[in-house]
C-alpha cells in the first residue's frame, strides 16, 4: 500500500497556497503527516485533501498490496504503451562502416534530398488543404442550402419544427460519418491532434499516430464534422496532416500500401523522421492560417529541444512551398488563377483603414481582456478536463462515443435553430452581400437574422463576418447569447471522437465576446464610434481567448499577425496573450497539455520540477537492470524479449567482472529493434561458422524493419537454435550516455531533453551498470499543489 | 427665389471643390437651415461673381478680383469659354434635378437627360478635336492647373452616376429607360394600387389581397437582382414597399410555432442528459491496471526525503 501509494510531497510553495490548517513545512508535525500518508488507513480526512486522486486511491486499494492493483483513470499516470524515440544515433561499427564508405558526393545528395522532402512535404500538406477546403464548402453549402429552402418553406406554411429535424438529422449524419471512421477505424486519428503531434516532437512514439490510415481518417473525419455543423475548426488536423505527411514522405515508402519506392532509405530512422515530422508540422500550421513564420515557430515552440539552423531554413521552406500550393490551387479553384491571396485555409481578411488603428490608450483595455481571455480559458479547460475525464472512464465503447458525437452534432443543431428562431435581432441585406445563406424567418422583407449570420454559417465564416462586418451589424444582445451558447457547445465537442480542431471554436467565442466589449465600449464613451471598432476589439477578443485556452505564446503571436496581414497589431496581441497566458496559468495548464497528461503520456516538459535538485540517479532509476553479455546465448535472449511483464527496450551489454557479482561493467547499449532484426537474421556465431559466404548484416537491414519491428512471437527460433550464441559486439552502440548514481534530476532531466536519449545508464564508480533511466523515469515527477509528487505507471 | 440661393450656394460650395458633391445636396439644405437668409444671400452673390462660369466676361472688372488679365495668347479662348459656360448650365440643371430627385430616389428615371447634356459637354470639352480657330479646350479649360476643376466636378458627378447604377436602369444612349425598369415600375404601381385599395379596412385583408402582386413584384425584384439590371431607383422603391409590407401593414409570417419548437428543443436537450446518465450508471469503470515499478529497494524516495526533512 506504502508503495503504491506513494506520494512525494515535498513543498516549499505549497505554504501559500495551502490555506490556514496546512501545517508549515518544517516544524514537528510534519512527520504525522508522512506516517499518516504510509499508514493510509487513518488518514483519510487528510490525504484527501491532499488531492481528488489520493482518497480515491484509498478508497479503492483496501485490498492486499500484493496483486495488481485497478484505478480509475485520472491525470496523475504514466501508461505504458507508450515509447520513446530513438534520437539518440547508435554509432556501432556497421554505422561506421557505412560512413567510411559512403562518398563526399554522397553527403551532397543527402542534402539535396532533404530539401527535395522538405519541398513535397509543403507541397502535399498545400494539397491536402486544399482538398479540405474545398469539400468542406461544398458539402456545408449543400447543407445550409437545403435547410434553408426548406426553412424558407416552411416559415410560411407553418412546420418549422420539421425543419429543425431535418437539420439535426442532417447534422448528426454527417457526424455519424466521421465519428464512425475515426471510432473504429483509427482512433488515434479522434481531437486535433496538436497533443499528439506535440507528444511526438517532444520525443514520445505515439502509437499509430503518423501512419496513412491516420491521415485518410484525418482528413475524412474532419471534413465530415465541419460539414456537420459541429463547433469545431479544421485548422488543428491540419498540423496533424502535415506531419503524417512529412513522415510518410520522408521514409520513400508507405508500409500500410505494402509499397517501397526504394528512395530516401538513408531517412528511416528516428532522428531523421522527426525532423521531417517537425517540417510537416510547421507546413501544417502555415497551410491553415496562411502563417509560414508561424508554422516554423510553432515547430521551434513544441519541439525546441534539438534545433539548428539548417533545419530552420528547411522547415521554413516546406511552409512555404505549403501555403504557396494551397495559394495556387484555391486560385484556381475559384478561378482566379495566379491571384496568390487567399494564403490560409482560415483567412481574418485585411484589417486597413484608419479605424482599426489603436491608441496608447487603448493598451489597457487590451490588457484587461487578456485578462478576460485567460479566465474564460482557464473555465474552459476545467471543464473540458472534467467532461474528458468522464468520457475516458465511462464513454470508452466505440459505439458509444459515435452516439455522443451524433448527439452533440443534433443538440448543437437544435441549439443553433432555437436561437434563430426566437432571435429578435434583424438587419438590412448590405449591397454586397456578406452573408453566404441570409435567413429572413420573421423578419421584415429585406432584411435577415442577425443571429442566423452566426449560427447558421462554418465556424470561419462566423469567425470573418464577427471581425469585419460594419458596426451594428450585431446587436449587443445577439452576441452575449451566442458567446454563452458557443462557449458551452464549443467545450463540450472537444473531445468527442471526431477529428476537429479547437483554434476556430476558441476564435469564435473570443471574437463574439471581443466585439460585445468594443460595441458596449463604444456606447459609453462620448465619442466612442471613432475609435471603438468593434472588428478591433473582435481579434483582440478572439486572440486572447484563444492564448487563454491553448497558451501558447510567440508562435500563436505571429499567426494571428500573420493570419490579419497587419504588423501594427504585433503589439496589443503579444500583450493579450501574455497576460492570458499569466492568468490563466494560475488556474490550469492549457488544453493540449491537459490532454496530454490525461493520455498518460510521459512528456518531458522544458525543465525538470523545480525543487527536485535533492533527487539523485540513484532514486529515480530503475533497477535490477537486464543486461546481456557481449556473447550471449540466443535462448536467453529470446527469454527475456519474450518476458511479458517487463517490456524493456534497451539492454546494456556488459563485460561480467569477478564470478561473485552479478553486475558487470558497462561496454555497450543495444535495443530490442536491433535484437530482433538479429534474431530474424540468425546472425548466430556458430552459423556464422559454418556458413562463411553468408551475407554481412548492413545497417540497411535494420532500416528495412523500420519502423515496425515485428513482435518477438512472430520470430521462430528452434530449440537448437536457442543454444547458439550470438556477438553483439559489432551491432551494439559501443558508447552509450552513462551517469554516476550521485547525478541530480535536473541534471539527468537535461541530458534527456538536450540529447533526445531514451536510455540513459547509471553506474557506480567502478562502471559496473547499477540501473537504467528512461523517460518514464523522469517524467513521473511534477510539481503538483502540495510539492514534488510522483506519477504511476499503468497499463492502459 | 429661395431656389435659386440654394442654387447658388450649391454651386459655390462645388466651386470651393472640397466637399464632395455626393454630400452636397445634404450640405446645402443644412446650410440652408441654419445660415440666416440674409447671409446665405451674401455668400452666393460674392461667391456667384467671382465665378468665371456666370460672368465671364466682366470677371477682371469686377473689384474683388485682385489679377489683371494675363496677355493675350494665355488667355482661354472666346469658344472655350463659351463651352464652358454652356457646362455649367447643364451642371446646375443637372444637380437640380438630383436634389429635387433625391428622396424618394428618382435620379436615374428623372435626370438620364439632363445627365446626358452634361456628359455631351464634357465630351466636346475633353476630346481633342480642334474647335474654330484651331484650339482645342481639352488643356486649356482641364489641364492648366492643379486643381482641374471642371475635370473634378465632372466627375464627382459621374461617381455618382456610376453608384447609383443607374446605366442598369437606362438603355444605351441614354434616350429611354430600360423594358425591364419600365416592367418592374408598372408591377409596382399594381402593388401600390392594390395596398391603396385596402388600406382603409383591416390590414388582415389587405395582406391576402395584395399578397399575389406583391409576391410578383418580390419574384421579379430577386430576378433583376440576380441579373445585375438594379438601379438606385428600383431598390429604394422595392425597399420602401417591403417596409410598408413588413412593418406598417404588418404582413410578414408571425411566429406562431412556438409550441412545436419548444417541444422538440427540449426533447433534443434531454437526450445528451439521458445519454450520459445511462452511461454513467451501466457502463463498467474503465480502470487501470497499475504496475509496480522496479526499484532498488535499499532507499526508497520517502525514506530519504524523511532523512533530508529532519
Amino acid at each position: 500500500m506504502a508503495n503504491i501509494t506513494k506520494k512525494v510531497s515535498w513543498s516549499s510553495r505549497g505554504d501559500e497556497s495551502g490555506g490556514g490548517e496546512r501545517t508549515p513545512l518544517l516544524n514537528g508535525s510534519e512527520e504525522v503527516r508522512y506516517t499518516r500518508q504510509l499508514s493510509g488507513d487513518g488518514g483519510m480526512f487528510h490525504i484527501g485533501r491532499l488531492s481528488t486522486v489520493d482518497l480515491e486511491e484509498d478508497m479503492t486499494s483496501d485490498e492486499d498490496a500484493g496483486c495488481p492493483k485497478e484505478i480509475p483513470h485520472n491525470e496523475k499516470l504514466l501508461s505504458l504503451k507508450y515509447e520513446s524515440l530513438d534520437y539518440d544515433n547508435s554509432e556501432n561499427q556497421l554505422f561506421l562502416e557505412e560512413e567510411r564508405r559512403m562518398s563526399f558526393l554522397g553527403f551532397k545528395c543527402l542534402e539535396i534530398s532533404r530539401w527535395v522532402i522538405c519541398g513535397l512535404i509543403g507541397f502535399l500538406t498545400g494539397l491536402i488543404a486544399c482538398c479540405i477546403d474545398i469539400a468542406v464548402e461544398n458539402l456545408a453549402g449543400v447543407k445550409y442550402f437545403v435547410v434553408k429552402q426548406n426553412i424558407e418553406k416552411f416559415t410560411e406554411v407553418g412546420g418549422l419544427s420539421i425543419s429543425l429535424i431535418l437539420w439535426a438529422v442532417l447534422n448528426a449524419a454527417f457526424v455519424m460519418v466521421g465519428a464512425v471512421i475515426v471510432a473504429f477505424f483509427e482512433p488515434g486519428a479522434a481531437g486535433s491532434g496538436i497533443p499528439q503531434i506535440k507528444c511526438y516532437l517532444n520525443g514520445v512514439k505515439i502509437p499509430r499516430v503518423v501512419r496513412l490510415k491516420t491521415l485518410v481518417v484525418k482528413v475524412c473525419g474532419v471534413i465530415c464534422s465541419v460539414a456537420g455543423g459541429l463547433a469545431v475548426g479544421k485548422e488543428g488536423p491540419m498540423i496533424h496532416s502535415g506531419a503524417v505527411v512529412a513522415a510518410g514522405v520522408s521514409q520513400g515508402r508507405s508500409t500500410s500500401l505494402k509499397k517501397d519506392f526504394k528512395i530516401f532509405e538513408y531517412f528511416r530512422r528516428d532522428t531523421e523522421k522527426r525532423d521531417f515530422v517537425s517540417a510537416g508540422a510547421a507546413a501544417g500550421v502555415s497551410a491553415a492560417f496562411g502563417a509560414p513564420v508561424g508554422g516554423v515557430l510553432f515547430s521551434l515552440e513544441e519541439g525546441a529541444s534539438f534545433w539548428n539552423q539548417m533545419l530552420t531554413w528547411r522547415i521554413f521552406f516546406a511552409s512555404m512551398i505549403s501555403t504557396f500550393t494551397l495559394n495556387f490551387f484555391l486560385s484556381i479553384y475559384n478561378k482566379k488563377p495566379g491571384d496568390l491571396s487567399s494564403p490560409g485555409l482560415i483567412n481574418f481578411g485585411r484589417f486597413e483603414s484608419d479605424s482599426v488603428a489603436y491608441n496608447l490608450y487603448e493598451i489597457p483595455l487590451f490588457i484587461v481582456m487578456g485578462a478576460a481571455g485567460g479566465l474564460l480559458g482557464a473555465l474552459f479547460n476545467i471543464l473540458n478536463y472534467w467532461l474528458t475525464i468522464f468520457r475516458i472512464r465511462y464513454v470508452h465503447r466505440p459505439c458509444l462515443q459515435v452516439m455522443e458525437a451524433m448527439l452533440v452534432a443534433a443538440v448543437t443543431a437544435t441549439v443553433s435553430f432555437a436561437m434563430i428562431y426566437f432571435s429578435n435581432d434583424c438587419q438590412p441585406l448590405g449591397p454586397d452581400q456578406s452573408e453566404d445563406y441570409p435567413l429572413q424567418l420573421f423578419c421584415a422583407d429585406g432584411e435577415y437574422n442577425s443571429m442566423a449570420t452566426a449560427f447558421f454559417n462554418t465556424p470561419e465564416r462566423s469567425v470573418r463576418s464577427l471581425f469585419h462586418n460594419p458596426p451594428g451589424s450585431y446587436n449587443p444582445l445577439t452576441l452575449s447569447l451566442f458567446t454563452l451558447t458557443y462557449f458551452f457547445l464549443a467545450c463540450w465537442t472537444y473531445g468527442l471522437t471526431v477529428s476537429a480542431g479547437v483554434f476556430i471554436p476558441s476564435l469564435l467565442i473570443g471574437a463574439a465576446w471581443g466585439r460585445l466589449f468594443g460595441i458596449l465600449l463604444a456606447s459609453i464613451t462620448p465619442d466612442g464610434s471613432i475609435w471603438a471598432d468593434p472588428g478591433k476589439y473582435a481579434l483582440i477578443g478572439a486572440a486572447a481567448q484563444l492564448g487563454g485556452i491553448v497558451r501558447m505564446t510567440l508562435s500563436l503571436t505571429v499567426i494571428m499577425v500573420e493570419a490579419t496581414g497587419n504588423v501594427t497589431y504585433g503589439l496589443p496581441i503579444m500583450l493579450v496573450l501574455l497576460t492570458a497566458k499569466i492568468v490563466g496559468d494560475y488556474f490550469v495548464e492549457g488544453l493540449y497539455d491537459i490532454h496530454i497528461k490525461l493520455q498518460s503520456v510521459p512528456f518531458l516538459h522544458l525543465e525538470a520540477p523545480a525543487t527536485s535538485h535533492w533527487l539523485t540517479a540513484r532514486e529515480v532509476m530503475s533497477a535490477p537492470v537486464t543486461c546481456f553479455n557481449r556473447i550471449e546465448k540466443v535462448g536467453t535472449i529470446v527469454d527475456v524479449l519474450s518476458n511479458t511483464s517487463t517490456n524493456h527496450n534497451g539492454f546494456p551489454v556488459v563485460v561480467p567482472v569477478a564470478a561473485s557479482d552479478d553486475m558487470g561493467k558497462v561496454c555497450g547499449l543495444i535495443l530490442r529493434s536491433q535484437l530482433i532484426v538479429l534474431l530474424k537474421h540468425k546472425v548466430f556465431v556458430e552459423l556464422a561458422r559454418s556458413r562463411l559466404t553468408q551475407r554481412k548484416l548492413q545497417l540497411k537491414d535494420f532500416r528495412d524493419a523500420y519502423p515496425r519491428f515485428p513482435p518477438i512471437q512472430s520470430i521462430h527460433v528452434s530449440q537448437d537454435e536457442r543454444e547458439c550464441m550470438m556477438d553483439l559486439t559489432e551491432f551494439m552502440n559501443p558508447t552509450p550516455y552513462t551517469v554516476p548514481q550521485e547525478t541530480s534530476l535536473p541534471r539527468v532531466f537535461k541530458l534527456f531533453r538536450a540529447l533526445g536519449l531514451r536510455h540513459l545508464v547509471v553506474v557506480d564508480g567502478e562502471n559496473r551498470v547499477v540501473g537504467l533511466v528512461t523517460r518514464k523515469d523522469l517524467a513521473r515527477y511534477h510539481l503538483g499543489k502540495h510539492g514534488l509528487e510522483e506519477m504511476q505507471l499503468a497499463q492502459t | 427665389m429661395y431656389i435659386f440661393q440654394v442654387a447658388a450656394l450649391l454651386i459655390a460650395l462645388l466651386y470651393y471643390g472640397n466637399a464632395q458633391t455626393f454630400t452636397v445636396a445634404v450640405n446645402s439644405t443644412i446650410l440652408g437651415s441654419e445660415l440666416s437668409a440674409d447671409g446665405l444671400k451674401q455668400l452666393a452673390a460674392a461667391v456667384a461673381s467671382q465665378s468665371p462660369v456666370f460672368q465671364p466676361s466682366r470677371g477682371s472688372y469686377f473689384s474683388l478680383n485682385l489679377l489683371s488679365a494675363f496677355p493675350e495668347d494665355l488667355e482661354v479662348s472666346d469658344y472655350c469659354v463659351e463651352l464652358l459656360a454652356i457646362f455649367g448650365q447643364r451642371y446646375s440643371t443637372y444637380v437640380n434635378c438630383l436634389v429635387s430627385a433625391a428622396r424618394p430616389v428618382k435620379v436615374c428615371q428623372n435626370c438620364y437627360g439632363t445627365y446626358d447634356n452634361l456628359m455631351e459637354i464634357y465630351t466636346n470639352i475633353s476630346s481633342d478635336q480642334m474647335g474654330p480657330g484651331n484650339v482645342s479646350c481639352r488643356d486649356s479649360l482641364l489641364r492648366s492647373d492643379r486643381l482641374m476643376l471642371v475635370f473634378l466636378l465632372y466627375n464627382n458627378l459621374k461617381d455618382i452616376w456610376t453608384g447609383s447604377e443607374c446605366n442598369s436602369c437606362v438603355s444605351l444612349g441614354l434616350h429611354s429607360l430600360t423594358n425591364d425598369t419600365l416592367y418592374f415600375m408598372a408591377t409596382l404601381n399594381q402593388s401600390l394600387r392594390c395596398f391603396e385599395k385596402f388600406q382603409q379596412g383591416n390590414h388582415s385583408a389587405l395582406c391576402k389581397e395584395c399578397k399575389t402582386t406583391y409576391r410578383g413584384l418580390n419574384e421579379l425584384y430577386s430576378r433583376m437582382e440576380k441579373n445585375r439590371t438594379l438601379c438606385i431607383d428600383i431598390e429604394d422603391s422595392m425597399n420602401m414597399t417591403r417596409r410598408l409590407w413588413s412593418k406598417n401593414f404588418n404582413c410578414s409570417f408571425p411566429r406562431a410555432e412556438n409550441v412545436p419548437v419548444i417541444a422538440v428543443s427540449s426533447f433534443m436537450l434531454f437526450l445528451p442528459i439521458i445519454f450520459y446518465l445511462s452511461s454513467f450508471l451501466h457502463s463498467e469503470q474503465k480502470k487501470r491496471k497499475l504496475i509496480q515499478p522496479k526499484r532498488a529497494k535499499s532507499n526508497t524516495s520517502l525514506v530519504n526525503i524523511q532523512d533530508r526533512l529532519s
